[in-house]
């Protein structure tokens, strides 16, 4: 199966050179290419990519901008012309980082920091899936996300509650979870709650409801869910 | 890119790094031909915000603009401009209106102009050479 991938670079003759790379790999489909962060933020929120290759400086937002915002943590290449970025990459925990022009042999070469990279918080096969197994009653369980409506801490064990009204309980915490769930599905609201975003019925003060379940919602988290929310 | 392997070998002008352009292509001269167009294409465009940019004395933008065409430089084999543009805008970030960098705009200007000039010829003379071999 290819890695999917999007491209948000502002310079045409280096966003087709980079087409050309992931075509040539074999191992990447592209699935768009944007020359702003606004455009690229519309897409990537709405659609899970396993690769973002990123310019830094664009017209208007930079692609760190567009990292700040990013609901889930997508492997990070920066592409860039200036090696001033580098720290800043560092700090963003980005897989690798581009100079332009740069060789079909140095961007293999940071598809292979993408395999050898350590599982972690933008760990492509836990992030950007459609489903997760948990470990429940001696057996691995398939959990759908969108069949998830919450996932609620029990001090060393967690709650899986699904729209079924079943419940999995499983050995686990949600500070780990929080890192392995699909974060373009899943948000912290508390720091004993993970809810499916697009499972909530309705917000009220500093609780949410989800199929009838009141689930508090943390002043600390309250800015980021409703950022998440399509509020018009 | 697509290791053409021509058996015919393009001669290049001597101010582009040919070894270079290898480098990035392999011998792909159609790939090549293609990069030269696109850059060509967008070519006039990037040129203008860089004026625009001066002519209203807005750094910023100069800054920006500066730095969005410096790598295509790098794309058709002309590191050095890369260079060039890489010093412009490391300028920029120092200066606080257009007229602390006349000279050197007037400098840039025109190095930009000339590069345009031998990427079109190199495109003709490749455009050339790729249908003699098809």
């Amino acid at each position: 199966m290819k890695w999917t991938c999007v491209i948000v670079e502002d310079l045409q003759v280096a966003a087709d050179y980079l087409v050309k790379c992931c075509e040539k790999s074999a191992l990447l489909q592209v699935k768009g290419h944007f020359t702003n962060v606004e455009e690229a933020l519309d897409y990537l929120n709405k659609n899970s990519v396993d690769i973002l290759f990123l310019d830094v400086e664009m017209p208007g937002a930079t692609g760190f901008d567009l990292l700040d915002q990013l609901a889930y943590y997508p492997k990070v290449i920066l592409t860039t012309s200036k090696s001033e970025y580098a720290y800043n990459a560092f700090e963003y925990n980005v897989t690798d980082f581009l100079k332009k022009p740069f060789t079909y042999q140095r961007f293999q070469e940071a598809l292979n920091k993408l395999t050898a990279a350590p599982a972690g918080e933008n760990n492509i096969s836990s992030t950007a899936t459609d489903h997760i197994f948990i470990k429940c009653d001696g057996k691995l369980v398939r959990l759908n996300n969108d069949d998830i409506l919450f996932i609620e801490s029990m001090g060393d064990y967690v709650k899986f509650v699904t729209a079924d009204s079943k419940k999995y309980i499983t050995h686990n915490t949600i500070k780990n979870l929080e890192e392995k769930v699909n974060r373009q599905t899943f948000i912290k609201v508390h720091r004993s709650y993970i809810i499916n975003i697009n499972k909530i019925d309705d917000i009220r003060e500093n609780d949410l409801f989800i199929k009838g379940n009141e689930i508090p919602v943390s002043k600390a988290h309250k800015p980021d869910v409703l950022k998440r929310l399509n509020i018009i | 890119m697509s290791a053409a392997n021509f058996s015919k070998k393009f001669i290049f002008n001597e101010n582009i790094d040919a070894d270079y352009l290898y480098s990035l292509y392999e011998d792909d001269y159609q790939y090549i031909e293609e990069i030269f167009q696109t850059t060509l294409a967008h070519f006039n465009e990037d040129l203008n915000s860089i004026k625009t940019a001066y002519q209203t004395n807005n750094i910023s933008d100069l800054k920006k603009a500066i730095h969005k065409i410096k790598p295509t430089f790098g794309f058709v084999g002309l590191p050095f401009v890369q260079n060039i543009c890489n010093d412009f805008e490391d300028i920029c970030q120092k200066a606080t209106s257009s007229n602390d960098l006349t000279s050197e705009y007037q400098q840039i200007v025109v190095t930009l102009a000339e590069s345009k000039e031998l990427i079109a010829s190199e495109y003709n003379k490749l455009k050339e050479f790729n249908s003699n071999i098809l």
